[in-house]
C-alpha cells in the first residue's frame, strides 16, 4: 500500500467491516461521546476534587491527600465521579454495540474473504492451546467474548470488532491502521538502536496486528512473526496482513510459553500486551524472552506511563480501568520497573531501560487532550517503553 | 450476504455499581442510548436535506450510499458536540458549580487579605 493515507478514516483494507450509512453514524456518535466526555466531563473531576473531595478528605483525616490510594479514598463516593464514571462506561459498552452490529450482519462475508485470501505471510492455529486464566476470567476491556471466544465455524468476529473498535476509542489518533504503538516503538528503536538489523522479529499479543504490520517496512531483510492466544483474532490478522501485503508469521501461542527455538529473535516487542496479562505471568513472558533472544538481542514492552511518574490525581484517574472497564492487572502494571523485572528474569539489570517516546502519529493533533486518563489513554502523546537487551 | 449472527452481549465480569438503585443504572443506559438513536436519525435527515439541495434522487438507496464529505462530518461532529452539551446539561452545570467551588478561597483567607497591611 504505498498510496497517500487519508488520516480522517480507517483504512478500508478488505476484512474491514463495511458499515452502512446508520451503523456509522452510530459509530460515530460514540466516537463524539468519548470525545465530549474526555474533553467537556472528566476535566470536572479535578474541580470536584479541589472543589469538594479533599476538603472533605481533609476535614476527615486532618490532612490533606497525598497519594494515589488518598485520591481514592477522597474521590471514589464523590458523586460526579461516580456520574462520570457511569457515562465512561457506558460509552465503552456502546462502542462495542456498534462495531458488533455490521459485524453481525457480515460475519458470513467476512469469513469468506479471510479464507480465500491469497497465500502472504501463514497462520498456524493451536485449537489446544488453554485460554490463559487472566483472559479466561473476565472479558478484557469490556469486549463481550474476549479475544478468544468463537461464536462460528473459522470465526473472527471479535478482530473485526475489535479492529473498529479501537479505531473509535482511540478517536482516531493511533492513525488510518491503528498502528501509533508500533510506529512509535520503531521510532524509538531507529533512533536508539539505527545500526541494529534484527534477522527475526516477534510480536507478543500482537492482537490483529495493529502494530505488528510497521516492522514489515520498517525492517525490510527481517522475517516477522506474531502471537496471540485467540484465534479469532489471528484469523482477522493474518486477512487483514495479507490484504496490506505484510508477510508476517502468524500463531497461536502463549508468550509465557512458546515452541520457538532458543535465541530465534533478535528482536521481540509487545504493545499494550503486559497490562493484560498478570504479575506472575509478566515475569515468565520476560523469562521466555530471555530464552527467545539470541546475544544482543532487545525486548521492548510499550505500555502507557508508569504510576511513579505521575501526580497521585493522574495516576488516580489513570488506574480508573482497573475497576471500571474490566482491566484487572492495569493498575499493578503500572508498578512494574523494567530493573526489578530484567534481574528476576535473566536479564542483566545494567541493560534494562524505561523511556518516554512521543506518539509517532502527528496529524491535526489540536483534538488531542494531552492527558492519560481513563477511558482515553491514547491521548497522552507519548507511549512509555521499557525492556532489556541481553 | 450473508445470515445475522448474534454476538456476545455483556462482557464476562461483574459491572460495577454506579448508583445505589440498580434501575438508575440501567436508566442511565437507556438514555444514553437513545441520545445515540437521535443522532443517528439526525445524520439521516441531514443526508436527505443535502441531497435534496444536490437536486438528486432522494431515495433509500441514495440515503444508505451518502458518504459524508470531511466537511460535512466535520458539521455533523459539531453538530454531536453541542447535542451532548445539551443532553449533558444538568452535569455541566454541577461542574461549573464545582468549578467556582474550587476557585473559592476559604472565607477566613479573604478576612485575613484585607485585615492585613496590603
Amino acid at each position: 500500500m504505498n498510496a497517500p493515507l487519508d488520516l480522517k478514516n480507517q483504512y478500508a483494507h478488505a476484512v474491514l467491516p463495511q458499515t452502512s450509512s446508520d451503523e456509522f453514524a452510530r459509530q460515530e456518535f460514540v466516537k463524539s461521546l468519548k470525545f465530549h466526555l474526555a474533553s467537556e466531563v472528566s476535566l470536572g473531576n479535578r474541580d470536584a476534587f479541589e472543589g469538594r473531595a479533599a476538603r472533605q478528605f481533609a476535614k476527615a483525616e486532618g490532612r490533606a491527600p497525598e497519594t494515589m490510594q488518598d485520591v481514592r479514598k477522597a474521590m471514589q463516593d464523590d458523586p460526579y465521579f461516580r456520574f462520570w464514571s457511569a457515562l465512561q462506561r457506558n460509552s465503552q459498552e456502546m462502542m462495542w454495540k456498534a462495531a458488533q452490529l455490521p459485524v453481525e450482519r457480515q460475519l458470513g462475508d467476512l469469513i469468506a474473504k479471510a479464507e480465500g485470501a491469497g497465500a502472504c505471510g501463514s497462520l498456524r492455529l493451536d485449537p489446544d492451546l488453554p485460554v490463559p486464566r487472566y483472559h479466561a476470567a473476565v472479558d478484557i476491556h469490556c469486549m463481550p467474548g474476549g479475544y478468544h471466544t468463537e461464536f462460528v465455524p473459522g470465526d473472527l468476529a471479535n478482530g473485526a470488532v475489535y479492529d473498529r473498535a479501537v479505531y473509535i476509542y482511540a478517536m482516531g489518533r493511533m492513525g488510518p491502521l491503528n498502528s501509533d504503538i508500533g510506529d512509535t516503538t520503531i521510532a524509538y528503536l531507529k533512533q536508539h538502536h539505527p545500526d541494529f538489523k534484527p534477522r527475526r522479529i516477534l510480536d507478543m499479543g500482537c492482537t490483529v496486528g495493529h502494530s505488528t504490520t510497521p516492522y514489515v517496512d520498517a525492517y525490510p531483510d527481517a522475517e516477522v512473526y506474531a502471537i496471540d492466544v485467540g484465534a479469532p483474532v489471528l484469523r482477522y490478522a493474518h486477512a487483514r496482513a495479507q490484504s496490506l501485503g505484510k508477510p508476517i508469521h502468524f500463531s497461536q501461542q502463549n508468550a509465557e510459553s512458546t515452541d520457538f527455538e532458543d535465541g530465534f529473535f533478535d528482536l521481540i516487542v509487545s504493545h499494550i500486551l503486559v497490562h493484560e496479562t498478570s504479575n506472575q505471568a509478566i515475569r515468565r513472558i520476560m523469562r521466555e524472552c530471555h530464552r527467545l533472544l539470541a546475544g544482543g538481542g532487545i525486548v521492548v514492552h510499550a505500555e502507557t506511563p508508569p504510576y511513579r511518574d505521575l501526580p497521585a490525581y493522574d495516576a488516580f484517574m489513570l488506574d480508573w480501568d482497573t475497576r471500571n472497564n474490566n482491566e484487572p492487572f492495569w493498575g499493578a502494571s503500572h508498578e512494574l520497573k523494567a530493573e526489578v523485572i530484567a534481574a528476576e528474569t535473566g536479564f542483566d539489570p545494567a541493560e534494562a531501560f524505561e523511556a518516554y517516546q512521543p506518539s509517532a502519529f502527528e496529524a491535526e493533533e489540536a483534538r488531542r487532550t494531552k492527558v492519560f486518563q481513563g477511558g482515553d489513554f491514547g491521548g497522552g502523546g507519548a507511549w512509555w517503553l521499557w525492556g532489556a537487551r541481553k | 450476504m450473508s445470515d445475522r449472527i448474534e454476538l456476545q452481549k455483556k462482557a464476562k465480569g461483574q459491572r460495577p455499581e454506579y448508583f445505589a438503585d440498580p434501575a438508575i443504572e440501567k436508566t442511565l443506559s437507556i438514555t444514553m442510548a437513545l441520545a445515540g438513536e437521535v443522532a443517528v436519525m439526525r445524520d439521516r435527515l441531514d443526508t436527505i436535506e443535502r441531497l435534496l439541495e444536490a437536486g438528486g434522487p432522494v431515495s433509500r438507496s441514495a440515503i444508505d450510499a451518502y458518504i459524508p464529505s470531511p466537511a460535512v462530518r466535520a458539521e455533523r461532529d459539531a453538530w454531536r458536540d453541542e447535542f451532548l452539551g445539551n443532553v449533558l446539561r444538568i452535569v455541566h452545570q454541577e461542574r461549573e458549580e464545582l468549578q467556582q467551588a474550587a476557585a473559592a478561597r476559604p472565607y477566613e483567607d479573604v478576612v485575613r487579605q484585607v485585615e492585613s497591611a496590603e
